[in-house]
């Protein structure tokens, strides 16, 4: 399984130079004079403000006190943390076809996404949805913030089975419910759903303030159309249960791959329209190929 | 059981159609999809299918209506099974003159009923039981039956016949209790050694003996003499170990003759003379001394007739007709005989004469008047245009072999005869004895008797010339010549046979036979208007066919069976010595499976559903 390799010397070795760009500042400022900002403990002074009862003494500016008999509390700059969150699509779809390995390259290319946005010390998290019966949409890692603790997230990539509905717009809700910090969000998923739950989606998470990047993930013979071979088929939709008899020939062939082109150029389309970055994963044969000319879309520079 | 009950014929055809309906539900392959977006362009198939997919669920349905046909069916399996829970049994009876001896104060057979009555009485309820007797042949009375009154009222109806058992019908009562576990053996004496491991090597025999040695008394044979001209004889034998007494009374046509006590050493016997009888008929001797078997008590005999008759004895060859005058003469001395040759019969005066008896050789009876005719070595017919003879001569042979008689057993060595005419007998006469060519293997008949509208006719079909009756060595062949003669000369009316010899009498239509018990039973005639019984018991049977009463009296005597001092005291029931390798205590059945299809077509259908339920919990119910 192509998992794996997420966690291989020579693959890591290849992502060590990586680095995850982020269009937001990593330092803010929080107070009722900087809506927005957040103030936090750093160590680089930024304002002082009047004593109000409550006050951590430690902050207090003992040598303007003893000057000016004024108390006043030293107010800091804290250091900015992106939280990188890599949300996995599990849903039944990624395991069709099998021999595509969806699953596999979504893992690869989330683990490798992770340990670049590690590069900053900044927390990463790895998050799997997937809508199952009786089960939790969500599943999610701990933060990590360092890259020596990257092989934490092994256990997670690799226990990992694929079932249940997508429900893109369900996950990004139940995400949302955390009221972290906006971040950045990557979307690995085949985005076989109606647009308009992905639309959604992505709209719920622009909203929240997230920096979002879509990585687009399609198998080999999914994208070029040669899933099934031709024949007379009851084809069964792997997340739905729905099933439809079919006709497949090279013609109707054709006219899949061009499905699939089509879906995804709308996809494209709408994170264009919408400021959000876009990269097509299709092939897990196309890992390092994807990496070296896909991630860059996402921001991922050297 | 079966496919041919209605109902399951219904019931099976709603499982074809279920059959029918799920493989045109499963007629393309179900392949899993990432998404059905992809496929909105694909076309849904129009001609093309397959009627069949060959998938788990396909060979779990298959194998589970398998098995629910097979059980349908009724299919059942052979095995082995312990012996032990549902025993198979057979009891088998002795159904011998020797059983109807009397021990202490009852009889053997009345014994071995209640040894039998208790082996059922202590088998446990579901052991099957067969009840099977044998003396001159083997007789499935019950067979296999679970229920104890039917084998009781079987055991209780059995009865013996006064007849000599044979060694094959054991063994054929043996190979017909095939199937059961054990074996009760009941009779009197112990089997031939060898005979029940050599019938029944792997089954266990267990052999019940009833009764021990007893005195009994016998008549071995009566001879009736010739009336007026020679003394009869009785034959009495003694078969205890000590001396008997013996009041012998001996009646002839209703009047006492001779009626005297007699002491018989141990194990032997006298020969008592009587008479000469004042007139022909029947002749009766009988033991009035109580003894163990009373079948052999009574013996008949015909006494030859008193009333001059005319015989007619007719060959080419004077030394013949000489022999054959001198055998009717000792028949009966009562004949006056004509010999006549055969060239010189149409222009003598004989040729004009009635007969009560004639013995042609080697000719036809053309122009001869008689009631019995008697042919020796009859002529075949030579010319076309004479009248059909009353027997088909169909062949010569140049040696003959005199090998058996019906009423007998088979001749220790044959005995070789002269030239032999093969003759097709008619229906409505009994072959007395056969033979064959010498050193050939297909066997004709050496001599017969019948009766038929026309009168009494008997053939001999081999040659007597060169004083063959006369030759010591050949002394068969001039018992069974004066047997025929004797057999053409009794009365219509009258016959005296061995029990267990099937009795052909002339009755022209339906007859009743009264039994010497009492009991009638109706005999229906054959083509040729004879009806046919086999008397078991000893004593006089009537044939009353409309005014016409025919009598038969049948005698029994076997030195064998008559024998009882020589059977062994009786010991515990014991089990023969089974074959080293012989399966023990295991009987063959036929066990119904299916109770063990339905176990495995359920299980097919429980794996069935749980792959429905996982599929099921997958896609939702909808989907499967």
């Amino acid at each position: 399984m192509l998992e794996t390799r997420a966690f291989e010397p020579e693959f890591i070795q290849r992502l060590d130079n990586l680095i995850l760009g982020t269009r937001r500042a990593r330092t803010i400022r929080a107070g009722r004079r900087n809506v927005g900002r957040i103030q936090g403990g750093g160590i680089e002074v930024e304002n002082f403000r009047q004593y109000a009862e409550g006050d951590d003494l430690r902050f207090l500016d003992w040598n303007a006190f003893a000057r000016l008999d004024h108390l006043a509390i030293r107010t800091f700059r804290a250091d900015r943390q992106v939280e990188l969150t890599v949300m996995i699509d599990a849903s039944a779809s990624m395991a069709v076809p099998e021999r595509d390995d969806k699953l596999g390259l979504a893992l690869a290319l989330g683990a490798g996404l992770a340990y670049i946005g590690m590069s900053e010390n900044d927390p990463v998290r790895l998050v799997a949805f997937a809508r199952r019966r009786g089960g939790r949409t969500l599943e999610t890692t701990p933060f990590h913030r360092r890259r020596e603790s990257y092989p934490g997230f092994r256990p997670f990539v690799t226990g990992i089975r694929c079932g249940g509905e997508t429900r893109l717009a369900a996950a990004v809700g139940e995400l949302l419910l955390e009221r972290r910090q906006p971040g950045i969000v990557v979307v690995i998923s085949d985005f076989l759903v109606n647009p308009g739950d992905y639309e959604d989606a992505l709209a719920q998470l622009l909203a929240a303030r997230h920096e979002v990047k879509l990585l687009h993930v399609m198998g080999d013979r999914e994208a070029a159309g040669t899933y099934p071979p031709p024949g007379a088929y009851r084809a069964r939709d792997s997340e739905t249960g729905e099933m439809r008899e079919v006709m497949l020939g090279a013609r109707e062939a054709e006219a899949c791959r061009q499905r699939v082109e089509m879906h995804a150029d709308r996809l494209r389309d709408f994170c264009t329209r919408r400021g959000i970055s876009y990269a097509r994963a299709f092939g897990a044969s196309q890992l390092d190929a994807i990496i070296a000319q896909e991630f860059p879309r996402l921001g991922v520079i050297t | 059981m079966g496919f041919l009950n209605p109902g399951n014929l219904i019931y099976g055809l709603g499982l074809v159609l279920l059959v029918l309906i799920y493989l045109r539900s499963r007629a393309r392959p179900t392949i899993d999809v990432s998404s059905l977006i992809l496929f909105e362009a694909a076309p849904a198939p129009v001609a093309k299918s397959r009627l069949l997919r060959l998938d788990l669920l396909f060979w779990l349905e298959a194998l589970t209506l398998g098995a629910l046909t097979l059980a349908l069916a009724g299919l059942y399996v052979r095995r082995a099974m312990p012996v032990g829970v549902h025993r198979s049994r057979a009891l088998v009876f002795d159904l011998g003159a020797g059983m109807s001896a009397v021990y202490g104060s009852v009889t053997r057979l009345d014994l071995a009923k209640k040894q039998a009555l208790e082996v059922v009485g202590d088998a446990p309820a579901g052991d099957d039981f067969s009840v099977i007797g044998y003396d001159l042949e083997a007789e499935t009375m019950r067979a296999h039956s679970t229920n104890k009154s039917e084998v009781r009222r079987a055991i209780a109806a059995l009865a013996p016949a006064a007849v000599a058992v044979r060694p094959a019908a054991l063994r054929a009562a043996l190979i017909d209790a095939r199937g059961a576990a054990t074996i009760d053996l009941f009779a009197d004496r112990p089997p031939p050694p060898g005979l029940v491991d050599e019938a029944r090597p792997d089954s266990r025999v267990n052999f019940h003996q009833v009764g021990g040695p007893a005195d009994n008394l016998a008549i071995v044979a009566l001879d009736a003499g010739v009336p007026r001209t020679s003394e009869g004889r009785c034959v009495v034998r003694n078969f205890s170990m000590r001396p008997q007494q013996c009041d012998l009374r001996i009646d002839a046509g209703g009047r006492e003759v001779f009626h005297s006590p007699l002491i018989l050493e141990p194990r032997a016997q006298m020969i008592v003379p009587f008479g000469p009888l004042a007139a022909g008929g029947l002749v009766h001797a009988r033991i009035l001394t109580s003894d163990a078997l009373a079948a052999d008590n009574d013996r008949y005999a015909l006494a030859p007739s008193i009333v001059q008759a005319r015989a007619l004895v007719m060959s080419p060859e004077a030394e013949v007709r000489d022999d054959l005058a001198r055998v009717v003469l000792a028949v009966n001395p009562n004949f006056l005989v004509t010999a006549v040759d055969t060239a010189r019969f149409v222009q003598s005066k004989a040729a004009a004469q009635t007969y009560d008896l004639a013995v042609l050789h080697d000719c036809d009876d053309r122009g001869v008047r008689a009631a019995a005719k008697l042919f020796v070595f009859p002529e075949p017919r030579l010319d076309r245009d004479a009248p059909a003879p009353l027997l088909t001569v169909t062949g010569s042979v140049a040696l003959a072999e005199f090998q058996s008689r019906t009423d007998t057993a088979p001749l220790t060595a044959p005995v070789l005869l002269g030239p032999a005419r093969l003759v097709q007998l008619p229906g409505w006469m009994d072959p007395l004895a056969r033979g064959a060519s010498a050193g050939g293997h297909d066997s004709f008949p050496l001599a017969a008797t019948g009766r038929n509208a026309a009168g009494e006719a008997g053939v001999i079909t081999f040659d007597i010339r060169d004083h063959l009756l006369l030759d010591p060595d050949r002394m068969d062949a001039l018992v069974l010549t004066i047997d025929t003669l004797r057999a053409m000369l009794v009365p219509p009316d009258l016959k005296v046979v061995p029990t267990g010899t099937s009795v052909a009498v002339s009755a022209f239509g339906r007859a009743v036979l009264v039994s010497p018990g009492g009991s009638r039973d109706l005999l229906a005639p054959d083509q040729w208007g004879r009806v046919h019984f086999r008397p078991r018991a000893a004593g006089r049977y009537f044939v009353i066919a409309g005014s016409r009463t025919i009598e038969v009296a049948a005698n029994y005597y076997d030195a064998a069976e008559s024998d009882l001092a020589a059977i062994p005291p009786p010991t515990p029931p014991h089990a023969t010595p089974r074959a080293p390798n012989a399966p023990v205590y295991r009987e063959v059945r036929a066990a119904p499976a299916t109770m063990l299809l339905v176990v495995i077509a359920l299980i097919f259908i429980l794996a069935e559903s749980a792959l429905i339920l996982r599929q099921a919990s997958r896609w939702g119910l909808r989907h499967v």
